[in-house]
């Protein structure tokens, strides 16, 4: 972490053997500054994922959403109702061709489609940002790493951890502060069908490809690969073994895929993480834990903590603090701008992210384009993780052990 | 939005459970983008930089605050949404409120060119506790009747409601308002109700739940009032307006009536 960000960061007191410390995120980073008028860029396929995208990208200056492509009429007048002005496209091809002052594109179709929009709109010479998971089968993430390889342009994978103000905060205490790491964990429990309305029965394979087979990469590849790339950026190392098992425990409605799944990935040095998905049960909702020999790592997307055990040596930033129940033990929060926050009475305030984790990934990639910054997480990590996924989903289906290729 | 969500969906396409979902998730994510008090929440973004620079805004969002204004400037100031810091002075929201002591709602300025919205002071603090409930009810109600729902019964904290339809006897959705069995009783098909009441969620002896911007102090005890008509939103809002204004103003919006909770109809 910078300098800048453990001054930042401070502790008061530690209560109890086991203290949770919530990580503060560095909230410093300025928005991508804009230069002149804002650059041009479309969203293709304009569903759920695509309407948060666009309430997102409006809060960037730098930018404009001037055109939106989806080949579902209703989905397509809805997202135009978001923002205005924009352009509304049946087809990604009629948009790259139509609008040469698009500059960057954002691919939020079903994983499927990803890979002929992001070759074409790449071969276009746009910019693209291509929602995590990058692809359904391995050949189609080698592609599309390949063709951002060969592109000019900026080619950003939505692997949201690597933009996360909070997860960026944790990286380097993965290993500053747990020392010699033990296990992870990981979870995603929502109760929900995973299944969308169809306008008619005609388009339910299409609106459900979530629940096709012949589509569908199953929990650990749609939501787990997110995740799992936490693990991969914190270790710098992928995974080399992933064995899993998957079971219909609530959502018996002539679906295949799984609503419930577990699986374990297992790191060269024997590192397991251990995880579970399930859409039966809420309890818990998303996280992920890294146990270490000094401490133990809770990431939750919006908010992370640091427990540390009893005999960890104590650093000289933990200063400041509020206190916190947390899973029945009282731990210490710590809060961005706490000096500040503390003179106004105003400690609480500092919690959380000011930006869902969705705005940090979008403002990263918009920062690559118009500032030529870092490209946060590159086509090649987004291939890596998402093979990850895809690997960690066969696993699951076959309830079988599946070895995993050298990634890098 | 601080309260409990309820849907009854009773007709409409074959697999309700999944249209349901669609509904709720509707009302969450107007929940996450409306919410005062989630550092980011599209509201909370606003708070911080609408003094600033203008923020764009989706369609339906405009709207939304377009809806607010006019009720502020139609109900002579008894609604406004920059009633926040008020609010937290007499102990109605949590303190966690910036901005000054004071309301002004005519410091929102809405640009219908670019849907954006802006402050043309510092330190305001928008509260859309008085009318977010209705917006999302009538968001969640327009997502199921687009799926093919044509009976549901919708509800935010008993204290907004939607209708779709009419319920399964055919005579519409019968609503008994405040908590005595005298209470009133109004029947919705395809409308949507709100109530506002002073005097709710107070101990006795505690002042009104309620502030009146155009004073900055308390509105008085035992004002409740039910406004009925086409839209949720709307309906959240005049509703407040009204148990502001002690009486039901002759400008309500076309189709709108509003019901006392004492049994007198307007």
């Amino acid at each position: 972490m910078t300098t800048r960000a453990d001054r930042r960061t401070f502790l008061v007191q530690t209560v109890g053997a086991l203290a949770g410390i919530a990580l503060v995120p560095d909230l410093t980073e300025p928005a991508p500054r804009r230069q002149g008028a804002p650059r041009r860029l479309a969203l293709i396929g304009a569903g759920r994922q695509g309407r948060a995208i666009l309430a997102e990208l409006q809060k960037l200056d730098a930018v404009e959403v001037a055109a939106i492509c989806d080949t579902a009429p209703a989905r397509l007048e809805t997202a135009l109702g978001r923002v205005k002005g924009a352009e509304g496209f049946a087809d990604h091809r009629a948009l790259l061709d139509g609008r040469s002052d698009i500059e960057a594109v954002v691919v939020a179709t079903p994983t499927h489609l990803h890979r002929a929009i992001v070759e074409h709109a790449l071969q276009a010479g746009r910019h693209v940002y291509c929602e995590a998971p990058i692809a359904a089968t391995v050949d189609d993430c080698r592609a599309i790493a390949s063709a951002a390889a060969a592109a000019r342009t900026v080619c950003h994978a939505g692997f949201q951890g690597r933009s996360n103000p909070t997860y960026k905060r944790a990286q380097p205490l993965v290993s500053a502060e747990l020392r010699t790491l033990v296990s992870m964990r990981a979870q995603f429990h929502r109760k929900t069908t995973w299944r969308f309305p169809a306008p008619d029965p005609g388009t339910e394979r299409e609106v459900n490809w979530r629940l096709d087979p012949a589509h569908s990469i199953g929990l650990a590849g749609e939501i787990g690969a997110q995740q799992f790339d936490v693990a991969h950026w914190f270790r710098s190392q992928y995974p080399v073994r992933a064995e899993g098992r998957g079971a219909i425990r609530l959502h018996r409605d002539g679906r295949d895929v799984p609503d419930t799944v577990e699986l374990d990935l297992t790191w060269e040095d024997g590192v397991v993480l251990r995880y579970g998905a399930t859409l039966a049960n809420s309890y818990g909702g998303q996280y992920e834990l890294f146990h270490g020999v000094n401490g133990a790592i809770r990431l939750g997307w919006t908010h992370g903590w640091l427990f540390k055990e009893a005999d960890a040596p104590t650093q000289g930033w933990e200063v400041y603090a509020t206190r916190q129940q947390f899973f029945g033990e009282e731990g210490i929060v710590l809060i961005a701008d706490a000096t500040k926050l503390a003179a106004q009475g105003d400690l609480k305030a500092g919690i959380g992210l000011p930006h869902p984790p969705l705005y940090y990934a979008l403002a990263d990639f918009v920062r690559s384009i118009v500032e030529g910054a870092h490209v946060a997480c590159s086509a090649e990590d987004g291939a890596r993780a998402t093979i990850v996924g895809i690997l960690a989903n066969q696993a699951v289906i076959g309830g079988r052990v599946v070895e995993i290729p050298t990634l890098g | 939005m601080g309260t409990r969500f309820e849907l009854v969906l009773v007709s409409g396409p074959a697999d309700l459970r999944t249209a349901g979902e669609a509904g709720v998730h509707e009302i969450e994510e107007w929940h996450r983008r409306l919410s005062r008090f989630a550092p980011d929440s599209l509201l909370s973004h606003i708070n911080r930089t609408a003094a600033t620079s203008p923020v764009r805004l989706d369609g339906d969002t405009f709207a939304l605050f377009a809806d607010a204004q006019r009720v502020r400037r139609e109900s002579g100031g008894a609604f406004d949404i920059t009633v926040a810091p008020l609010m937290a002075r007499h102990g109605f929201a949590p303190s966690a409120v910036r901005g000054e002591v004071g309301t002004d709602g005519s410091a929102i300025t809405l640009d219908e060119t670019t849907w954006t919205i802006r402050f043309t002071r510092s330190g305001l603090s928008l509260d859309l506790g008085g009318i977010g409930k209705g917006h999302a009810l009538d968001r969640a109600a327009a997502v199921l009747r687009g799926l093919g729902v044509t009976s549901a019964l919708l509800h935010g904290g008993t204290s907004s409601v939607s209708a779709i339809g009419s319920s399964p006897d055919g005579r519409g959705w019968h609503i008994r308002l405040g908590s005595s069995a005298a209470g009133p009783v109004v029947t919705l098909r395809d409308q949507a109700l709100a109530v506002s009441d002073a005097g709710s969620q107070r101990g006795e002896g505690e002042p009104a739940h309620l502030v009146d911007p155009r004073s900055a102090r308390p509105a008085p005890r035992g004002r409740a009032v039910a406004v009925i008509g086409a839209s949720a939103r709307l309906a959240d809002a005049w509703a407040t307006a009204v148990a502001v204004l002690g009486r039901v103003p002759g400008n309500l919006p076309s189709g709108y009536r509003a019901v006392h909770l004492a049994g007198a109809t307007s």
